[in-house]
């Protein structure tokens, strides 16, 4: 008897000890981690913002475009932010504001007014804007491992008839009980067994927290004991305010794919577009309705469901005395209220990829994933959409069989930033990402650094410099030699520099490349920007290599930028979680190549397109349209590709199949069509002609390159670098009948008479 | 051929506003002529060829300028690029934004790139003011 009531005592006292520790340990792990640091908080990545200003170079459609993908709501009269009314070219809009790094933009109500492809007014008001920008388009985030995903709120912004009607539901009894409520099970028994079917959990706010927070969802007694004992100790050392606070941010409210949807703000803003605090009662209940079950009543699969739930949940606030019964009466005759605009989160992984790339080069994963940084970018989603629609466009026409494969990069040159990209046919699919990675030979693409390099030699080369376009045979030290071929299988005898280019002729472009020296070209595609994957071999003058196509935009955004080189930026600004500015991507320039010879280039480049392989561009542009590119075609016709530019947007586009083999395309047969169709309906500015100090314009003999007068037999007007001009000169003095050669260089400089 | 005399003409006329233009200027910029007359004859979609920017983009940017202007003096160098990088991605083709990034750049001491923007800039003067004060930057 003593012996066991011994062991009794002993084994008690052990269990005391045990269990004294354990308690120490879940108090540690609950004050270790229970602060505003213990989410992770997903970077946000965000568009550019759309500026509005009067001229501003928008579509009204384009404008609803952008509204639709921002979720305003078309409303008859716009009372709230988030709300519009378009009468056809004309807006009626209430902005929701947007904190901006460094600047606040704020709410109100503005008219708009588009005409002619652009802004034509812009008022608050009655009185003018001079300019504003909408709130960013939200592409997506940077999420962890499980894939949580929330925004976080504080206390004091949250609606009172939320955290009311929360704690009518959820807890009634939670500003007086100390963890659990024994009181609150047993009502919760009661009600459930009158209603005959389950309207109330007996867990407390708190217990809840703790269960999501820390425990996992089995159903044992061990666990529920350990859930009431962490309760208890939270209670312990956290105020009510910061336990509700907590709950509200934590609690699960829905799946969308992997990614998990927590707290009441992000469920705010998934199931309704819109900030917690602007949610009207209706829209409050459904919510709070939804903890019991995320996907029992999930309101876009079950509405019917979740409705009846929502209505439940207005019962109870009403007779909690939260609303009153007119209030619930009048919520309960109301919709859903959802915001049913099919996200487009996630939408662009491949420009997410470029992101998330450019971020891993300074940010830990972990930090990117928990942070809460908002990231804003450069994208353009109105010019993602137009390439979109421009490759299936193309691509069904060209490749009925879905098997070609096609990728893109378009960016604004002024600014060096990416505005839209391309990683494959199917451009909602993430997967192989072909604009950052596809790895390919750049055929013709690579020849305007073999004309710049020559151009930068003015004492040997100009435009009018005749180059010879017959077969060569280059011999290399323990290799085949490399016997290049024109596409046409033909050589053309004495050709003009401006012209070899413009017709891309490979025996005269490898003829000036060796003439040069490989060690000039390649410098040359340095200092555009290409370093990786150039091989020192004679092909290279033809566009051997590996190339992806954001490289081919890199070496044509410093030739379209006039021989400035600039990093491709995706990003703009990063701000933390508090909103202060953390890193700011500013604009570089880096002047690499002559300023002169790359407008001698944009010459031969206007050529591709005018007389040339782009011709084909024309029939998708205006004829007054002037662009400026170069098509690019591999052996067997396994890459096509075209680069080129406008006066305001660059793009590249690719075309193959990933297993390389032929498609049989040429950069004008495929790519180019692509690129036109695009810039047919995204550009708005035509590439202007500005002649840079130093360079000077001479008529021309087409045939033999002499200076020769205005109207002359074959006379062509080319910009030559001064004191570059041909010394051979015809012996036609000039005339002033038009007999000379009408042509689109002419046209540029307003030369007719 | 009423319509070819109507390119013609206007051509003409665009000739002469450039010809006007290079007599008073050390840096002639040469305009891509507007086609107003040939709307009707070319095939749609056709982007109108609109002159850089618009007329009133300018009373969008200014007061950016403004902004820019302050912060360099406070020594907020960071800020004014953010405003002036606004202003230059509202009007790319604006010597004065230019101009107003070399000015910050030079602020801060970085000469090089005070130089590489204002020769970019050069590119869009189209007043000697602003190119004489563009070209002070160029080492």
């Amino acid at each position: 008897m003593f012996r066991t009531s011994h062991l009794l005592l002993k084994l008690s006292l052990f269990f005391a000890v045990i269990g004294g520790l354990f308690v120490i340990y879940l108090d540690a792990r609950i004050t270790a981690t229970f602060s505003d640091k213990m989410w992770d908080l997903p970077a946000r990545v965000y568009a550019r913002p759309l500026e509005l200003f009067e001229g501003a170079p928008v579509k009204a459609d384009d404008f609803a475009y952008e509204l639709r993908v921002l979720g305003y709501r078309a409303v008859n009269s716009p009372r709230n932010p988030g709300e519009f009314t378009r009468y056809r070219d004309r807006f009626d809009l209430y902005t929701r504001g947007f904190d901006f790094p460094g600047e606040r933009e704020s709410s109100r109500r503005v008219l708009i007014e588009f005409a002619d492809r652009r802004v034509k007014s812009l008022s608050a008001g009655g009185r003018g804007v001079d300019l504003m920008r909408l709130d960013p388009v939200h592409i997506g985030g940077i999420y962890p491992q499980h894939g949580e995903d929330r925004a976080l709120v504080r206390l004091r912004e949250v609606p009172e008839t939320l955290t009311l009607g929360l704690m009518a539901v959820e807890d009634r009894d939670f500003y007086q009980h100390w963890g659990f409520s024994i009181t609150g099970i047993a009502r919760a028994a009661w009600s459930n067994l009158r209603s005959g079917r389950v309207v109330a959990g007996g867990s407390t706010i708190s217990q809840q927290l703790v269960k999501n927070y820390y425990l996992t969802s089995e159903r044992t007694i061990v666990r529920k004991l350990i859930e009431v004992v962490m309760a208890v100790l939270l209670e312990l050392h956290y105020d009510k305010e910061q336990i509700l606070e907590s709950y509200i941010n934590e609690v699960y409210l829905g799946q969308e794919g992997r990614r998990s949807v927590h707290g009441f703000e992000l469920a705010s803003q998934h199931y309704f577009d819109a900030p917690l605090a602007t949610l009207g009662l209706a829209q409050q209940a459904l919510l709070i309705g939804m903890i019991k079950g995320p996907s029992l009543y999930n309101p876009e699969r079950n509405p019917e469901r979740a409705l009846e739930r929502r209505n439940v949940v207005l019962g109870v606030m009403a007779e909690q005395g939260v609303i009153s019964v007119e209030q619930a009466a009048v919520a309960k005759a109301m919709p859903l209220g959802l915001n049913r605009q099919h996200s487009i989160r996630g939408s662009f992984p491949a420009f997410l990829d470029l992101v998330r790339r450019q971020l891993r080069r300074e940010y830990r994963d972990e930090d990117l994933a928990t942070q809460g940084l908002s990231i804003f970018t450069s994208f353009d989603p109105v010019l993602q959409r137009q390439l979109e629609r421009s490759t299936i466009a193309v691509m069904d026409q060209l490749d009925s069989s879905g098997e070609l494969q096609s990728a893109a990069v378009v960016t604004r040159f002024d600014t060096g930033e990416v505005a839209a990209l391309l990683g494959g046919r199917r451009a909602k699919f993430a997967g192989f990402n072909r604009a950052l990675d596809a790895r390919r030979p750049a055929g013709s693409l690579l020849k305007p650094a073999v004309y710049l390099a020559a151009l930068e030699k003015p004492a040997q080369y100009s435009l009018a410099t005749e180059l010879s376009d017959t077969p060569l045979t280059v011999k290399t030290p323990g290799s085949t030699p490399w016997q290049p071929q024109n596409f046409d299988r033909r050589s053309h005898g004495s050709v003009s520099l401006y012209e070899a280019l413009a017709k891309s002729y490979n025996l005269a472009s490898a003829r000036l490349g060796m003439t040069l020296g490989l060690a000039d070209v390649t410098d040359m595609l340095e200092r555009l920007g290409v370093e990786k994957g150039v091989p020192a071999v004679p092909a290279l003058l033809l566009g051997a290599g590996e190339y992806a196509p954001i490289d081919m935009a890199v070496m044509y955004q410093s030739i379209a930028a006039g021989g400035f080189r600039m990093p491709l930026r995706s990003i703009r600004d990063i701000v933390d979680a508090n909103g202060e500015p953390l890193r700011r991507y500013p604009l570089e320039y880096d002047r690499t190549a002559s300023l002169q010879a790359v407008h001698l280039l944009h010459y031969a480049l206007r050529a591709v397109m005018r007389e040339g392989t782009g011709q084909g561009a024309y029939r998708y542009l205006g004829e007054g349209f002037d662009v400026a590119g170069k098509t690019g075609t591999t052996n067997e016709g396994r890459d096509s590709w075209f680069a080129g530019f406008s006066g305001d947007l660059l793009a590249v586009v690719w075309i193959g199949r990933d297993d390389n083999g032929s498609t049989r395309l040429t950069g004008s047969s495929g790519a180019l069509k692509v690129w036109a169709h695009f810039m047919s309906r995204s550009s708005r500015q035509p590439l202007a002609y500005r002649m840079p100090d130093g360079v000077e314009p001479h008529w021309v003999d087409e045939r033999n390159g002499f200076l020769t007068g205005k109207g002359c037999p074959r006379a062509r007007l080319l910009p030559f670098i001064e004191g570059s001009e041909p010394d051979s000169r015809t012996d036609c003095a000039g005339a002033q009948e038009k007999n000379g050669i009408r042509d689109w260089f002419d046209t540029l400089f307003g030369k007719k008479d | 051929m009423t319509f070819l005399r109507a390119i013609t003409g206007s051509l003409t006329l665009v000739y002469a506003l450039v010809l006007v233009g290079c007599s008073s200027l050390t840096n002639p910029t040469y305009s891509v002529p507007v086609k107003t007359s040939a709307g009707k004859g070319v095939s749609a979609p056709m982007p109108e060829a609109h002159r850089s920017g618009s007329p009133s983009a300018s009373a969008a940017w200014k007061p950016l300028l403004e902004k820019a202007q302050y912060a360099t003096r406070r020594g907020d160098y960071e800020q004014a690029l953010a405003y002036l990088e606004r202003a230059q991605r509202i009007d790319p083709d604006s010597a004065e934004v230019y101009l107003g990034m070399a000015q910050v750049h030079r602020a801060r001491g970085d000469s090089a790139r005070a130089s590489a923007t204002a020769e970019r800039g050069l590119l869009y003067c189209t007043s000697n003011r602003l190119c004489d004060a563009l070209r002070a930057f160029v080492q």
